[in-house]
Formats: structure tokens, sequence, C-alpha cells
């Protein structure tokens, strides 16, 4: 249906700088998940993609089109805000109705887009609800089904879900993306869960500063991390401080080999890469501090001999125990430097243990 | 069992509780209510009670004399009309001064708002008396403006100072701050993502300001209209400095049946009228205000 383009975007408030240049490309159909930490400037690129702010450099383009200078209510763009965005002197109904009342369409087809709408979202029958009758998740339903009944060639979407408790929030974004792929709309929606966007989205877009940070599917996002921020901001990842020495890290659990110059990195380890076993490890000892039982996995807290904490995740079957010592083993071992990727190590658990 | 047995103890504290603060309600409440008895409430029945009763003459007797002679003598009248004309007229201007200004107060974010806000609340620090001499000097005759005019070689302005249009203009000035205040106030109650949402939805200014604005700050504007008929009917220094002599507002007419027409019953007939009109906008207050509290759940 729709393809968007941000070109040079640079925008700032008060002299400083928001977003610094930005550019992406958001596929037809494509759902791009902007996240990043408060501040990061995820709200800003989604309102100056709706109109609500004006670029000071760089061009917006949608299907071609520069709109750049359009002003929102006459932009193929529909907006679903986090909160407080219905109006509440109107109905459900009238709520959905507004826009098209506005384009002057026939009353009957009028009734007929806002039944559809409202049955998308499943309140087919909350149609004549005062705004302030419906709970928090249908009020955001309500915004969405209002954002799609004017059929926008975009989707924006500013945390729509992030006042909502957390079974509400995992209900409505699945039945947000079976909407957005029945209809194959363009979308970008802004988050800062990590969950959430992996979840959703086609592809993420991590920004930072304002600035993008990496933007790939959540896939690679998650099992290959370019940059620091990123390995630590997308699930959860255990830092570990050594230097490398003759192309082998100096830390004495995992002396992992790879081609890389000498001087200190970090040693960037998942949770689920972690294998633990009970026993003592060679070169360090290392003890369970906490254990947290998730019911589909353990997760252990382990405290190093040097003072380091380590989180690993095990099968809810293993039997350990606070104070027990135990034996680490890693698979997948990825260095950073500052903020570089200097390598990704993949090792057979057997031969680091035996090193 | 033991949920029933938990629960008791939990009712019976918090009925406890309830009745404790009841009591607290009730205390903070009859300081006010007591006030109000005395200060208002009474004086109203008393000045009633010295309309209606002669205690002239013949004795104590039930009359409504003064109300007849005020409803069929045509000063009186035209007394009467012309402060409801002035005070519809100023409710009108500061609705047209106020509602811009508070709209632009309310969704502008530039710092020219800080600027224009503080602006807009000066004339609340500016006591009435000094008001009226301030304006006389300016726009009455051979003021500031008529100065500026000759030295332009320009006619004089036909000055507003002795015409309705002298109270009307200072009515309006001093009622800005409160009016603009209350207005921006209630245009709280409308969110920015409400307004956006409506102007993604393709709503042009015009649009938004009648359909979505408007609707949801009736209220505020209802409250402000009644509180400004109430402070406009009663006002008394503007139009006794700047109004004219005759017919003269309510205000000035009161004080001089007391003070030079020594009729002291006439004065209060006059009060007790322009009281029950000003009760009548109170009471469209008061339902605004209690509609407010219901729809604000
Ligand atoms: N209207 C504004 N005036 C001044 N500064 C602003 C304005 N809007 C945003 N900013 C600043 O721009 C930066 C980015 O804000 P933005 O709202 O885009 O962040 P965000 O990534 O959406 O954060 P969050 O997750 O908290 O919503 C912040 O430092 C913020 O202070
Ligand atoms: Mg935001």
């Amino acid at each position: 249906m729709a393809q968007l383009t941000l070109k040079n975007l640079g925008k700032s408030f008060d002299g400083t700088d928001v977003i610094a240049d930005l550019s992406l490309d958001v596929a037809d159909g494509e759902l791009v998940c902007l996240l990043g930490p408060s501040g990061s400037g995820k709200s800003t690129v989604l309102r100056m993609v709706g109109g609500f702010e004006t670029p000071e450099r760089g061009a917006i383009l949608i299907d071609g089109e520069d709109v750049t200078e359009v002003p929102p209510e006459k932009r193929p763009t529909g907006m679903v805000f986090q909160s407080h965005a219905l109006w509440s002197h109107m109905t459900v109904a009238d709520n959905v109705a507004f826009g098209l009342k506005l384009r002057r369409l026939p009353k009957a087809e009028i009734r007929r887009k806002v039944t559809e709408a409202l049955d998308l979202v499943g309140l087919g029958d909350f149609g004549n609800r005062r705004v302030w009758q419906l709970s928090g998740g249908q009020q955001q339903r309500v915004a969405i089904a209002r954002a799609l009944v004017l059929e926008p060639k975009i989707l924006l979407l500013d945390e729509p879900f992030a006042s909502l408790d957390q079974h509400l929030r995992e209900r409505l974004r699945e039945e947000l993306r079976d909407i957005q792929r029945r209809l194959g709309i363009t979308t970008l929606f802004v988050t800062h869960g990590q969950d959430e966007a992996l979840a959703l989205a086609d592809r993420i877009v991590v920004l930072r500063g304002g600035e993008i940070e990496q933007a790939a599917s959540p896939d690679r996002m998650y099992r290959a991390p370019e940059t620091r921020f990123v390995a630590g901001f997308i699930g959860s990842m255990n830092f570990l401080a050594c230097d490398m020495r003759g192309g082998r890290a100096d830390h004495p659990l995992f002396p992992v080999a790879a081609v890389v110059p000498d001087g200190p990195v970090e040693l960037a380890i998942r949770p689920e890469a972690l294998t633990v076993s009970p026993g003592r490890s060679a070169g360090m000892s290392a003890r369970v501090h906490r254990k947290t039982d998730y019911g589909t996995h353990l997760l252990l807290d382990i405290v190093l001999e040097d003072g380091a904490r380590v989180k690993a995740m095990c099968p809810p079957s293993g039997a350990f125990e606070a104070g027990q010592e135990v034996r680490l083993t890693a698979s997948q071992v990825a260095l950073f430097r500052d903020e570089v990727k200097l390598a990704e190590v993949r090792t057979e658990a057997r031969e680091v243990a035996h090193v | 069992m033991t949920d029933l047995s938990s629960t008791g103890p939990v009712r019976t504290g918090g009925t406890a509780r309830r009745n404790g603060r009841g009591l607290t309600g009730l205390l903070l409440v009859s300081v006010p209510v007591a006030l109000l008895g005395w200060l208002i409430i009474y004086p109203i029945f008393n000045a009633i009670g010295r309309t209606i009763l002669r205690t002239d003459g013949t004795g104590p007797g039930f009359s409504l004399d003064t109300y007849v002679r005020f409803f069929s003598d045509g000063y009186s009248l035209a007394n009467l009309w012309l402060t409801l004309w002035v005070t519809a007229v100023c409710a009108a201007l500061l609705l047209a001064i106020c509602l811009p200004l508070s709209l632009y107060l309310r969704f502008a974010k530039s710092r020219v708002a800080a600027v224009v806000q503080g602006l807009s609340l000066f004339p609340m620090f500016v006591p009435s008396v000094i008001l009226a001499y301030a304006l006389i000097r300016t726009i009455g005759p051979n003021g500031g403006v008529d100065l500026v005019l000759n030295a332009l070689g320009l006619p004089k302005i036909n000055s507003p100072y002795l015409t309705p249009w002298g109270p009307i203009i200072g009515l309006v000035w001093d009622n800005i701050p409160l009016t603009t205040l209350m207005l921006v106030a209630g245009l709280g109650a409308v969110s920015d993502n409400a307004v956006e949402a409506a102007r993604d939805a393709g709503a042009r200014p015009w649009a938004v300001l009648r359909h979505i604005i408007l609707p949801q700050i009736g209220n505020a504007v209802l409250v402000v209209l009644s509180f400004t008929v109430l402070s406009i009917f009663s006002a008394f220094t503007l139009p006794y400095v700047l109004g004219p002599a005759s017919p003269e507002m309510m205000g000035p007419f009161m004080q001089r049946t007391f003070g030079q027409v020594m009729d002291t019953r006439m004065a209060v007939t006059q009060a007790v009228i322009t009281f029950a009109i000003c009760a009548v906008f109170g009471a469209f207050y008061v339902r605004s205000i209690a509609r407010n509290r219901k729809n604000g759940r």
C-alpha cells in the first residue's frame, strides 16, 4: 500500500539536537518498531511523521511524495496516542465517525464503516457507549479503530499500550499484529519495551540519543547485536571485563580465543548461553547467590570470585541451591571494545570447560 | 468461616472511621455555614422583610408599594435596563476577548505566551478606583489619547467617559484576568492528544475549535458567564466614577437613593431586586459546577 522514507531528518528543541541525522526506509506493509530508552527521540520521530512536529532538516516521503510541509490534517497518516486522546463528549461511534463526517461521506456509508472498524477491534456492540464507560484496553481499541477507519497509508502508534497491565498489553499486541497483517498497513510503532518490539516487529530500529544504533530483524537484533548498547538494551546480557592477550581473553572462566588486537575487552554472554553444572571451575570459583524459579526455567544469580555477577538460565529440573559452588561454560561469547563489537565466538561447551 | 470472621472487625473499623470523618467534615463545614447565615442569609431575609413590612403611621402591615413604585417608575426601569444591557455587552466582549486569549495561552508553546499570560493577569493587581482615574486620564476629555490626536492635528475622540461605554471599558478591562484564568483552567481539561487526534482525523483549526474544544469547555464558559454577570451586575466603583448620571447603573442608583434621596426602604428594594436577578445567575453557576462534578468522575 505505502512506503515511508525518512531522509536525513534533523530536529532540535531549544537549541539542543534531539534528532541529529536520521534516515530510515519502511517498506510497504512492514511493521517497524522504534525502540529506545526514555528521551531517545522515538516520539519526536513519530510526531514528525504524523506532522505534529516540523523537522528542521531533511524530508519525509510517503510513496515517494514529499509530505514534510503537509499539516497533520492533510497527511495520509493515522496516529494512536498513548492515552487521553479520545473525545469524552462523544460516544464511541461518534469518535470513530468524526473523521468520516469531516470528509462529508454519506450517512449510510459512515455507519457501515464505523461498524466495520469497531468489529475489527472487537467492540461491535459498544458504539453507543460513552468513552468513560470503557476500560483502558477498550479505549485504546477505540483509538485504533478511529485511526484505521480513515484508511491511512501509514499507521503510527506511540506507546499505545503503555498504560495497560501486562496481560492486556500482550493480548492487544497480538490483536494489533493480526489486524496489521490482515490490512497490510505500513506501521511505525514506538515502544520502550523490548519484549513488545521483539513480539511485534518485522524490523526493530534501536534509537539512542536521536541516532539509529542498529536496525535489524528481532531475531538478528537479539542474536547478533552490533553495539554494546544494543547488546545490553535488548534482552539481558552479562558483561565481563578482561584483557585480550595474544588472541586469547585472560578471563579465567572464559578464556575464549579470537583474532583481536590486544587490549581491554568486554565479554558479552546471554544467560541462556551459559551452562551451569555442579562442581568447581578450573580458574576461578563461582557460587550461586540466588535462585529464581520462573516455572519455565530457573534463573541463577551467580557471584564470581572477583565479585562480578552473572545471570544464567537453566532448565527447571536443575538442582541448585544458594551458596553452592558451580562450574560455568559458555556456548556463545561476543567481544566488545568500547561500543564496537570485535568478534563473535561460538565455542563447544566441552572445549572451553577443559581448557 | 475464616473469611467471615476476618471481615467483621474490618467493617466495624471502617464505619468507625467513616463516622469520625463525618464529624470532622461537619465541623469544617459549620464555620462557613455559620458565616453564610450571619453575613448573607440573615441580611437577605432582613432586607426582604424591611421592604414588605410597613412600620410607618398606621402601624405594622404588609405592603409591596416600593416594588410597585420601582416597576412603574420609568427612571428606575431605565436604570435596570441600562445595568442589564451593560452586563450583557460586558459578558459578550469578555468572551470575545478572553476566549481567543485563553486558547492562545493554552495551546501556544512559545515563550511569548508566558509574557502574554503575565500581562493578562496585570489588571487584577490594579484597584478599580485607580483604574477608573487612569481611564479618565487616557480616554477622558482632553486625556492622553486626545493630546496625541491633537498633536497629530486630528479631531478629538468622542470620549466614552460618562456614557455607558465608560463603565463597559473599565469593567471589561477589570474582569479580563479572572475570566481568562477560568477559561484557561477549563481548557486544561482538553488534552493535547485529543486536539492532535482531531487534527490527525482531518480537522482544520476551526473544526477542532467547534467540534472538540468548545463542547468540552461548555461548562467552563457557563461558569465564566454567570460569574462575570454576578460581579458586573453589582459593580459600583467603575459605574460610579465612569458611568453616565442619567440613566445610571444600579450600584450608583442604590447609593444615591440611600445617601441623597434618603429613601432607605426604596434603596433596600432596589438591592433586593438586584439580588434576585443575580440569584438567577448564581443558580446557573451552582448548577454548572454541580454538573461539572458529576461528569468529572
Ligand atoms: N516539545 C518539546 N520541547 C522541548 N523539548 C522536547 C519536546 N519534545 C521532546 N523534547 C525533548 O526531546 C527529547 C526526545 O523526546 P521524545 O519525547 O522524542 O523521547 P522518547 O524517546 O519518546 O521518550 P519516552 O520513552 O520517554 O517517551 C527529550 O530529551 C525531550 O526532553
Ligand atoms: Mg515518547
